[in-house]
């Protein structure tokens, strides 16, 4: 079993294909695996977008045969309106996850009404994905000071810090409550981070579907390649996702 | 030929890298020849150590490393005759990581070092991606500073600066884009608006696996770029010193 716990659908596999999943899990199966976590891509750059593009993921979940996990978003900046985005997503269209861009999507960690959705979130039971390894608002440690404030919340670096913030992405897993996605950083920070790190909370992913390009075959293949522990590998591509949305 | 654009030679750290071992993954990529420049440490002090270390290397193996220099821009005049003494030993690139060194990528502090580097047609390789300090448009002020002067983007501003990367590289004729950690999948496209002679392939072995990159690269470019984007590119900028 493999699951890409970092992939976006992004507008232009709405302008090819409406709602129809098909060609985009084409991809996944080139390259065999079975699931992926899926974020929008509308609904990380448009506010007015937001809703629209939560509602349009749900229906391309429907049409997934399974496949595929939607996270929704929600924007702190209108305030209220955004926690019930939230309650949108997890109640009505069953969403398990939420996803936050706050570099693109330009809010500060420390938001007030971002630290009421991540106080929801760990209500629901839904844990929170973010960009990171970017600043000024999403390095790991601005994660990790979030996971200390809401300790009941799951936090998950969607970037492991990507290839320069590594480090402090390890310093940041030492948080129980903060988890990390490997999707950015070289091979040998792989290495290190599954040497170092929890494996029970550690992930794979490949940040396809922004565009066409097919990032999962060089991103598989990093996984695949580096030196690990192969049931470790196994742990991270297969169960670890599970695990993280209690649904082992 | 094939020629890695930058592979760094030594241990330390993340690094574990020796020169049996790169020439194996060399061997191994079918890849003739690799530019080979020190571990970080040694990019940020005691450069004379890292520099001596990689030159030994690449005399005991002339026909397959490259050997590349690097001086902290903040040892001023030191780090000045630092890089005419291993210039002098034979190093054929000079490579400056504005993060492990300190100071911002467009920094009058690199100045002296650029002047000196552009006399002896040197090109620079100066390693962006690091938010703030290594970005694409501030190697553009160098390049448009430095007309004379190659300027090599290591790691295509990676990852942050991705979205900057063509239209600083084509705002200036004298920049060249290296490819490790861009990776294959969004390195190539630049190709097609760039132009596929800006580009180079590097592996940065051994954070990525040589063998590996070069795999994947070759998958991805187009058979018709082949040679220019692997070897001939970076051949090009290195003769105009002499020949290798």
């Amino acid at each position: 079993m493999i699951v890409d716990c970092h992939t976006h659908w992004g507008s232009v596999w709405t302008e090819q294909d409406g709602d129809d999943p098909r060609n985009w899990l084409a991809v996944l199966d080139r390259h065999s695996v079975d699931k992926a976590f899926l974020f929008g891509y509308e609904n990380l750059h448009r506010l007015d977008h937001c809703r629209e593009d939560n509602d349009r993921l749900a229906r391309v979940v429907q049409h997934s045969g399974g496949r595929l996990i939607a996270f929704g978003s929600a924007w702190p900046q209108t305030g209220p309106a955004s926690l019930e985005e939230v309650r949108h997503c997890v109640q009505d269209l069953g969403f398990p996850a939420l996803k936050f861009h706050p570099w693109i999507q330009g809010f500060s960690t420390a938001d007030e009404t971002f630290g009421q959705i991540c106080g929801l979130a760990g209500e629901l039971g839904a844990p929170i994905l973010l960009h990171d390894g970017t600043p000024c608002y999403t390095m790991p440690e601005q994660i990790a000071g979030l996971a200390r404030r809401f300790p009941r919340t799951r936090f998950v670096l969607g970037h492991s810090g990507l290839l320069w913030s590594w480090r402090s992405a390890l310093e940041a897993a030492r948080q129980p409550n903060v988890w990390l996605c490997l999707c950015g950083p070289h091979m040998r920070a792989i290495e290190l981070i599954c040497h170092r790190a929890d494996p029970n909370r550690l992930l794979w992913g490949s940040d396809f579907g922004f565009g066409f390009a097919d990032s999962v075959r060089y991103r598989l293949a990093i996984i695949k390649q580096a030196n690990i522990d192969p049931a470790l590998r196994d742990q991270i591509l297969g169960i670890n996702p599970f695990r993280l949305l209690d649904l082992a | 030929m094939n020629i890695d654009a930058y592979c760094v030679l030594g241990t330390d750290r993340e690094y574990d890298l020796t020169a049996d071992g790169l020439l194996r993954a060399l061997d191994q990529a079918e890849v003739e020849r690799a530019v080979i420049a020190p571990v970080d440490r040694y990019l940020a002090v005691d450069n004379r150590i890292g520099n001596d270390f990689v030159l030994q290397a690449a005399a005991s193996q002339p026909r397959r490393f490259i050997p590349a220099c690097s001086v902290n821009p903040w040892y001023g005049s030191a780090a000045l005759a630092e890089m005419r003494l291993a210039v002098g030993a034979g190093a054929r690139l000079l490579v400056l990581h504005p993060m492990l060194q300190g100071f911002i990528a467009n920094d009058e502090l690199i100045w002296p070092l650029l002047d000196a580097a552009a006399a002896e047609k040197l090109p620079v390789y100066l390693h962006t991606g690091p938010p703030g300090n290594a970005s694409p448009w501030q190697v553009t002020d160098l390049a448009n500073r430095y007309p004379q002067l190659d300027l090599i983007m290591g790691h295509c501003g990676a990852t942050d600066y991705w979205n900057d990367v063509n239209e600083a590289t084509l705002a200036a004729s004298n920049i060249y884009l290296e490819s490790s950690l861009g990776r294959p999948f969004t390195f190539v496209p630049r190709l097609a608006i760039v132009g596929a002679e800006r580009g180079l392939m590097g592996s940065f072995a051994p954070v990525n696996a040589l063998a590996f990159e070069w795999e994947q690269m070759r998958l991805a470019l187009p058979p018709d770029i082949v040679p220019a984007v692997c070897g001939e590119n970076l051949r090009r900028l290195l003769e105009k010193r002499g020949p290798l």
